[in-house]
């Protein structure tokens, strides 16, 4: 009987030792605070934000870990939900900085949200890595705490006008979100406007409003030549619905949100043919960084690559290319000057921040096909045909 | 400018059915059970993702989910007025922290059942295009407006021609006189209840195909059917379906000439307007032991 317990624990032990060699070296956890939304109108947009960060945590830990000072670790995610909400954010960014003493926070979808919680940012010196939110002020208050890995709206927004203005589509109108995003977003367009593009009628709506009516009117009677809508998949899909249902003969330019196979399953190819929308991430481009992360998402999920997604896990191998670099998994300060002087090749492309901590990953501009797949337009150099967008 | 009016003008009256259905289940309750009930757009929510299931998992015929949707929120709002309101009947403080719980405890479940994301209700109704001139229109807001006027249209017989909508106006005008003269006050406040949890449902059913079902799909309607009731006068049903008919046109065609994001503010300002000159709203009326 001795001899098979003395047996049994050898074989525990090789068995233990030989799963994969690295996991078992890890005996140290750190745990990285998450700020974004399961519950509430932001939990749609929160599931590809917390996908993203559940992925790479999931491959971290899938190969051993990291290891900073000869040490190895783990990654947990402590997740908040704050619903978007400023108060909410603030009191969840006040936990994790001081109950639950996390090194670094990162997420948030909501650029009010994620200017409440970048002051606690500073004052407890714990580095907040935006990976959604695209209120241009966030970084442009040169917070040293706070960095941001997706490009902000006036980022974007000088991309699709250089493809807006060279298309000539003027008279443009909006219809936009009654908030940072939406009204950044305009903001920024109305900046990037080549000469040659005039505003039509600009309309601003409420998070949670799925009537548009009102717009569509008012689009129709502006005479415009396109409308761009400032907006996610839920109430974009209603606004293009209500848009083609009245045969409002406009160009419709899109989001992010809006160029996905989700978002084709809402509509149908007949209502999005020819419509264009800037991208982030084109889950289907030929490029072999944004396939292999398309692919090994949808193993995981079943369901296409989101641009949020890929942002926040950049987001956060950003934060433990930091921590490795800064070598620590305590110290805020060190993690945060590692963070400003960091390269990294991430799925959506390089993110290296500016001195305000702002990074400048690609924009791409993508089009709807009859057939229900997309081509990407822009960057000119970029361009491939339908089924690459 | 006389095609958007029209086409404004349209939309508003569509808007306006289901601010009228909201309206009359609300002041049903209220008017009744003296129940200012904050829940009733969290039953609307729910009666549209009812709707929505029995289509896709159940029967896909639109007149059967409908059906179905009342009858599963039937005992719904039973329970509701039996466990919740009727227990706390006459104490309107902690009637409205109760429902506004409801509110709490009905977009969660529904959150956990049907998780976060909008379900699409695709019905063909949506896709049949109605040309009215230059304009078209989904069949689905022909259906919403029809339906609405024959909810609106059978209430009042209900009330009017039928003994125990007599019943139901009695207890509305007395609950004490008309216990005396032997109506079960208790069953008129558990049917009076359904009524109004059916009109929620039917609400969610015909909301749901045109836009999407979502956990707060019935916030802004409830807002709207409170401010119709306000406007129309608490109690009067011609003043809930005035009223409902009124915000939806008024807060369409206001967006014509100001800007899209107050439009619901321009609902309020002339509910304002309206209360100053006649505080009972347009067809309210002082009840003896008010004044």
């Amino acid at each position: 009987m001795r001899s098979f317990i003395a047996a049994s624990a050898a074989a525990t032990v090789i068995a233990a030792l030989s799963i994969g060699g690295s996991p078992a070296r890890a005996q140290e956890h750190v745990t990285i605070g998450i700020v974004s939304a399961t519950t509430g109108p932001f939990a749609a947009p929160g599931k590809f934000e917390l996908n993203g960060f559940n992925l790479a945590a999931e491959e971290i830990n899938g190969h051993g870990g990291f290891e900073v000072g000869g040490k190895h670790y783990l990654v947990d995610l402590k997740i908040y939900d704050v619903h978007a909400s400023a108060a909410e954010g603030a009191s969840a960014m006040q936990r994790l900085t001081t109950v639950d003493s996390v090194p670094v926070v990162l997420g948030e979808l909501s650029s009010a949200a994620a200017a409440a919680e970048a002051p606690i940012a500073q004052d407890n010196q714990v580095p907040l890595i935006l990976t959604v939110p695209t209120g241009p002020e966030l970084t442009a208050q040169k917070n040293p705490y706070v960095f941001r890995v997706n490009a902000n709206s006036n980022q974007l927004a000088k991309s699709l006008a250089d493809f807006v203005g060279k298309q000539g589509w003027s008279p443009l109108s909006f219809i936009a979100w009654n908030n940072d995003a939406g009204r950044g977003g305009v903001n920024g367009m109305r900046e990037s406007l080549p000469p040659n593009i005039k505003l039509g009628y600009v309309g601003y709506f409420n998070v949670g409003d799925v009537d548009f009516s009102s717009h569509v009117t008012n689009i129709r009677s502006s005479g415009a030549k396109a409308v761009m809508l400032l907006m996610d998949e839920e109430p974009g899909s209603l606004a293009i619905a209500q848009l083609r249902a009245a045969d409002v003969p406009v160009q419709i330019i899109g989001t992010l949100a809006m160029g996905s196979d989700r978002f084709l399953k809402r509509l149908d190819a007949a209502r999005l043919a020819g419509m264009v929308q800037y991208n982030a991430f084109p889950p289907n481009a030929p490029l072999p960084r944004i396939k292999a992360f398309s692919d090994r998402y949808k193993a995981k999920f079943g369901e296409e690559a989101h641009g949020f997604a890929a942002q926040s896990y950049d987001g956060l191998f950003v934060a433990i290319e930091a921590m490795k670099q800064a070598k620590t998994v305590t110290d805020g300060p060190k993690i945060r000057g590692a963070l400003a002087h960091l390269t990294y090749d991430g799925v959506i492309g390089r993110i290296k921040f500016d001195a305000e901590g702002q990074a400048d990953p690609p924009v791409y501009v993508t089009q709807w096909c009859d057939d229900g797949r997309r081509r990407i337009l822009y960057p000119a150099d970029m361009a491939a045909g339908c089924g690459a967008g | 400018m006389m095609l958007a009016l029209a086409e404004q003008v349209f939309n508003g009256v569509m808007l306006g059915a289901i601010y009228v259905l909201v309206a009359l289940g609300l002041m049903l309750v209220y008017g009744v059970l003296r129940v200012l009930n904050f829940a009733h757009g969290a039953l609307v929510m729910l009666g549209g993702y009812l709707c929505q299931f029995v289509f896709s998992h159940v029967i896909a015929s639109y007149p059967l989910a409908i059906a179905g949707s009342i009858v599963a929120l039937l005992p719904v709002g039973w329970v509701l007025e039996r466990g919740v309101f009727a227990p706390l009947r006459d104490d309107l403080q902690n009637q409205v922290i109760a429902s506004l719980g409801l509110v709490l405890v009905i977009e969660n479940l529904v959150l956990v059942v049907w998780g976060p994301a909008a379900l699409q209700f695709r019905l063909a109704t949506t896709q049949v295009l109605v040309p009215f001139g230059p304009l078209r229109f989904s069949l689905q807001q022909f259906l919403v407006i029809g339906a609405g006027l024959a909810c609106v249209a059978a209430l009042f017989a209900f009330l009017n021609f039928t003994k125990f909508g007599t019943a139901v106006r009695a207890t509305a005008q007395h609950p004490g006189a008309a216990l005396v003269v032997g109506i079960d006050v208790g069953r008129v406040h558990a049917v009076t209840f359904a009524i109004g949890t059916a009109l929620a449902a039917m609400a969610g059913s015909l909301l749901g195909p045109l836009f999407l079902v979502f956990p707060q799909m019935g916030d802004g309607p409830l807002l709207k059917g409170l401010a119709a009731i306000i406007l129309g006068g608490l109690g009067s049903v011609w003043g809930a379906v005035i009223g409902g008919f009124a915000i939806g046109i008024v807060e369409a065609v206001s967006t014509l000439v100001i800007p899209t994001d107050y439009r619901d503010a321009v609902a309020f300002i002339v509910i304002a307007g309206v209360l100053l000159l006649r505080p009972h709203g347009l067809f309210g009326r002082t009840t003896r032991y008010e004044a």
